[in-house]
């Protein structure tokens, strides 16, 4: 006996491995045909199912003795000339979507191998549904029908293959499972079947509930359960019309069909008597018990399966009530709570259950009760004339279907009252335990593959309008338009006599305010504190004087000022790639913003950046925003003529150092590495001259201007890690920004000349070139190798020679190289390491360096700026 | 025979190269004559842009049958959508004609 059972499933695998390594081989000799074939082979099935749909209709009916042949044929037209109609000019081969903004395009790649589970409700429509969308798709199908079903599921399938035949597919890419009694055994070993790709299951639960677990990706179906809600504002005659057509429709076997009406009282007993008027029977609460227990199964408490699709006398008769032998549809109130009421379910005939409702609340209720009785994801209709009903419905109801003022069962199918994409497979989304929600077709049964191009973004310079750039320029604040302005700036600008000069110079009939409170390290409150005094005695424009600290305040006060509303948090978020930000800038300026810097450093006054110190952490808030850069900028060496000369130093290392990383940063352009490399020149220049005589206005002139052009250039190409790790370490030490970069200048150039660990992925930056830039600001500056006298030095030497640069030029200034040399204690330094490396890595300025430092690399990078120097 | 002296065996055989034109939608009668007659083939697909279901089935049997003759038959200058099909196909002796490993059948990344 075991032995028998044995050989009958080897025979049944042998069969089942026919079956699957056909559909293997003509799957790929499809992955060779062209639109146009494909094209033409899905014309020539189409034309052969047209022929026989009254055909298979009757076979269907025949074998099944389920629903009626007349609706039967429209559901072989739907499948046939409506699905063709939909998916003619669709592109299935080769690139099928092109997205030109985003710079990508789809190319189809078919699933391969399709197992197909048919239904017995609708067996020769969705064969021939699934084999119109295989072809289009060129996958190859195996056709699995339901026993009941399976010669006219078997006809179909052999009528559209032979017409595909002779139209040039490929041999077998659509088999069948031949009727017997272990067909179900035989659709278990191909659901499991290696070479089987996709299960694409319509039918009953089980099955696919089997299909979801074989591990194999499925697509299926849900059961349905479909409420309707009629607000009263329908009109109550086209809706019982409506709903006759879809709950009649072949005898109610279509799942989407209307299973239970949630009718607003206002409408009740019009609707209620045009359904009796059109031969509908209602049925007394008695009559509703007698339907109940004939159409509900008392094992499961679902629908007989023995009377789904058939026509409502003969379910009358069924259930031992009278009505005449034309009545369409039982319609049964539903009393009592309707949750657990017998003929709340599924019901695949002419049986419609009802309830009537007070408000719309109520209605959605009632549906939602319907809805989550069995058929979540499914299908649900809503009758209005008001659409915010509507909208309200299908925000509630969980259903990939939310069919409005039309029949559910015809309007789910698609094509015919609405433009749905034509299916006979609903998919029910993860409330019906499907992966999609949608009228499931040619689009489901395709790989897409995405072929993005790269990136392009569009580049531009931005940075102050206005720039005033001699000396003596100061005096363009005498034709200034302003009739009330606000200088913001530091005490010590007073005392150098700066304020001053600005208060001679604006018009006379301006109202001036001044707001000295700014301290070496603004916080949020040293903003808010001058937006209240520019609210108590409002401005027309902001004339921020000093150094950096000073300026970049000065711009998040006029941001702060032009908009009220606006919080610190929305705008001060950290980001990777500016262009991505998640900070919105209010893009309003009514106030204008004049920038005099007194010291030749941070170049603030020509960039779009601003730094605030961050009370709550230790960290400093970024804001970048266009909307930050200055409208005017006076660039004028008189006011740096007294800067002392450690400032002096400090802020032109800054600079330099800003040149320097703008150079070589991924953002970097041929605007800013010119501005760069001029920049360089002129600190190089320009500082030691200045050293020697502080008073000469020529080389404060060339040192101001510098810090400037280095200010344009990172205002664009932004900067890199030596500035996280100054900024790093400026916060645990407080250490003055000039001289913090300095101590890791020589470390930094070092390890940005070398060919990286680590790329940064930056579209922007295709090719790392930072040892060239370097090389070529070597050659800028002029600088030869006095060891090796009028020989042309290596890229590699350049770098070297750069950095001889730097450390000559810091000497001669006195500028500390080495984070000793700052006189913090090396013990105290060490501990606070792991502050050191995340506080740099929290950096933005990190971003935008030609290599994506590591972790152990930046630790390497602040231990080596320890120890003092040896030249390079 | 070991194993080995078999390989050589095959490797002494004198080896024909024959081209497959235009598209393979059947079996080809001269390229069955050829083998029979117990050389090594090399077939050269540079002509071929197409392959049908019953072409695939004789290359198939083809090496079936090298195989009991024991001779070798080479696949060479197949263009992407012709080799492709042997990708899709599944099948091991194909796949090893053209000098590709044996693949897995279950799909895999
Ligand atoms: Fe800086």
């Amino acid at each position: 006996m075991t032995s028998t059972i044995k050989d009958q499933d080897h025979a049944l695998q042998e069969r089942a491995n026919h079956l699957v390594r056909q559909a293997r081989l003509a799957a790929a000799v499809w992955t060779q045909y062209s639109q146009e074939q494909v094209d033409n082979i899905v014309k020539a099935m189409t034309v052969a199912a047209i022929e026989n749909v009254q055909k298979l209709a009757i076979a269907a009916h025949e074998e099944t003795r389920m629903g009626m042949i007349e609706d039967k044929i429209l559901k072989n037209f739907v499948a046939s000339e409506f699905h063709y109609h939909q998916i003619r000019d669709k592109k299935t081969v080769g690139i099928i979507r092109e997205f030109p903004e985003e710079h990508i395009v789809e190319v189809a790649e078919p699933v391969g191998v399709i197992l197909a589970i048919t239904p017995v409700t609708n067996p020769t429509s969705t064969v021939i549904f699934k084999s119109l969308a295989a072809a289009k798709t060129r996958n190859s199908v195996i056709f699995s029908p339901h026993l009941m079903a399976a010669d006219c599921s078997n006809l179909a399938a052999k009528i559209v293959y032979e017409a595909a035949i002779a139209a040039g597919a490929p041999k077998g890419f659509i088999t069948w499972v031949e009727k017997s009694p272990r067909l179900r055994r035989e659709t278990e070993l191909m659901m499991v079947h290696p070479e089987v790709d996709l299960i694409f299951a319509t039918g009953g639960t089980q099955l696919v509930r089997a299909a979801a677990s074989s591990g194999k990706p499925a697509l299926g179906v849900g059961s349905g359960n479909t409420p309707v809600y009629i607000h009263k504002s329908a009109s109550y005659a086209t809706t019982a019309m409506d709903v006759i057509i879809s709950k009649t429709f072949d005898n109610g076997t279509e799942c989407p069909s209307e299973q239970t009406l949630v009718i607003d009282a206002e409408i009740a007993p019009q609707l209620l008597a045009e359904f009796q008027r059109l031969n509908c029977h209602i049925c007394t609460a008695e009559e509703v018990k007698k339907v109940a227990d004939a159409v509900i199964d008392p094992r499961t408490g679902g629908m007989n399966y023995k009377l789904v699709g058939q026509p409502a006398d003969l379910i009358a008769e069924k259930a031992g009530i009278k009505v005449n032998q034309y009545t369409k549809i039982l319609l049964c109130p539903l009393e009592g709570d309707l949750r657990h009421h017998k003929l709340a379910v599924e019901k695949l005939m002419p049986v419609l259950g009802y309830v009537i409702v007070n408000s719309v609340d109520e209605g959605i209720n009632r549906a939602l009760d319907i809805n989550y009785g069995g058929g979540t994801g499914h299908t649900a209709g809503v009758f209005s004339e008001d659409d915010d009903v509507v909208e309200r419905f299908a925000d509630a109801i969980n259903a990939g279907r939310i069919i409005v003022n039309s029949p559910t069962s015809i309007g789910g199918l698609g094509g015919v009252y609405n433009n749905l994409n034509t299916t006979l497979s609903f998919g029910c989304g993860t409330g019906g335990g499907n992966i999609t929600t949608d009228n499931v077709g040619i689009k489901n049964l395709l790989n897409y593959k995405r072929v993005p191009r790269r990136k392009n973004y569009t580049l531009t310079f931005q940075t102050t309008k206005n720039i005033y750039i001699n000396p003596g320029s100061i005096d363009h604040l005498r034709s200034l338009k302003t009739k009330s302005a606000i200088i913001i700036t530091s005490r010590s600008a007073a005392r150098r006599g700066h304020l001053s000069m600005v208060m001679e110079r604006l018009p006379a009939d301006c109202k001036v305010d001044v707001f000295s409170d700014v301290g070496v390290e603004p916080d949020f409150s040293t903003v808010e504190k001058a937006v209240a005094v520019m609210r108590q005695s409002p401005v027309d424009t902001v004339i921020a004087l000093g150094g950096g600290s000073v300026l970049d305040a000065a711009k998040i006060m006029r941001l702060f000022y032009d908009n009220p509303e606006l919080k610190l948090q929305e705008v001060a978020v950290s980001f990777l790639d500016f262009r991505h930000r998640i900070s919105v800038f209010p893009q309003v300026v009514h106030t204008q913003l004049v920038a005099i810097p007194t010291t030749s450093g941070t170049g603030s006054e020509v960039t779009p950046f601003a730094v605030l110190k961050d009370n709550n952490s230790k960290r400093k808030l970024s804001l970048v925003d266009e909307c930050l850069l200055p409208n005017i900028a006076i660039i004028d060496a008189n006011l740096t003529k007294s800067m002392p000369k450690e400032i002096t130093v400090d802020t032109a290392f800054d600079a330099l150092t800003h040149a320097l990383e703008a150079l070589a940063s991924t953002f970097s352009s041929d605007y800013t590495d010119g501005l760069a490399l001029e920049a360089m020149r002129l600190i190089f220049e320009a500082l030691p001259e200045t050293l020697k005589n502080p008073g000469h206005i020529l080389w404060r002139h060339k040192l101001h201007n510098a810090a400037c052009l280095a200010g344009m250039a990172i205002g664009n190409a932004s900067v890199g890690v030596n500035h996280a790790l100054a900024h790093s370490l400026g916060a645990s030490f407080d250490i003055p920004h000039g001289k913090a970069n300095g101590v890791f200048l020589l470390s930094t150039l070092e390890y940005n000349s070398k060919i990286p660990r680590k790329f940064m992925p930056t579209s922007t930056y295709p090719l790392w070139v930072a040892d060239q830039k370097y090389a070529r600001a070597a050659q800028f500056l002029g600088l030869t190798d006095e060891d090796a006298p009028g020989e042309t030095p290596s890229r590699e030497k350049m770098c070297v020679l750069l950095r001889r640069a730097v450390y000559d030029l810091a000497r001669l200034a006195g500028q500390p190289l080495a984070v000793a040399e700052l006189g913090i204690p090396q013990d105290q330094y060490e501990q606070r390491m792991i502050e050191l490396v995340t506080g740099s890595f929290e950096d933005m300025s990190m971003r935008t360096n030609p290599a994506l430092p590591l972790i152990p690399e930046v630790a390497a990078l602040l231990a080596s700026a320890y120890p003092p120097r040896q030249r390079p | 025979m070991s194993g080995e002296n078999a390989d050589q065996a095959v490797e002494q055989r004198r080896t024909e190269v024959l081209p497959i034109d235009g598209p393979l939608e059947r079996g080809i009668d001269h390229i069955d004559r050829t083998l029979a007659t117990g050389v090594n083939l090399t077939l050269d697909f540079t002509g071929c842009k197409f392959i049908s279901v019953d072409g695939l089935e004789w290359l198939e049997e083809l090496l079936l049958r090298s195989d009991s003759l024991g001779s070798k038959v080479v696949f060479t200058n197949l263009v992407p959508s012709v080799y492709k099909v042997f990708k899709v196909a599944h099948i091991d002796s194909l796949l090893r004609a053209c000098g590709a490993p044996s693949q897995p059948t279950e799909p895999y990344c």
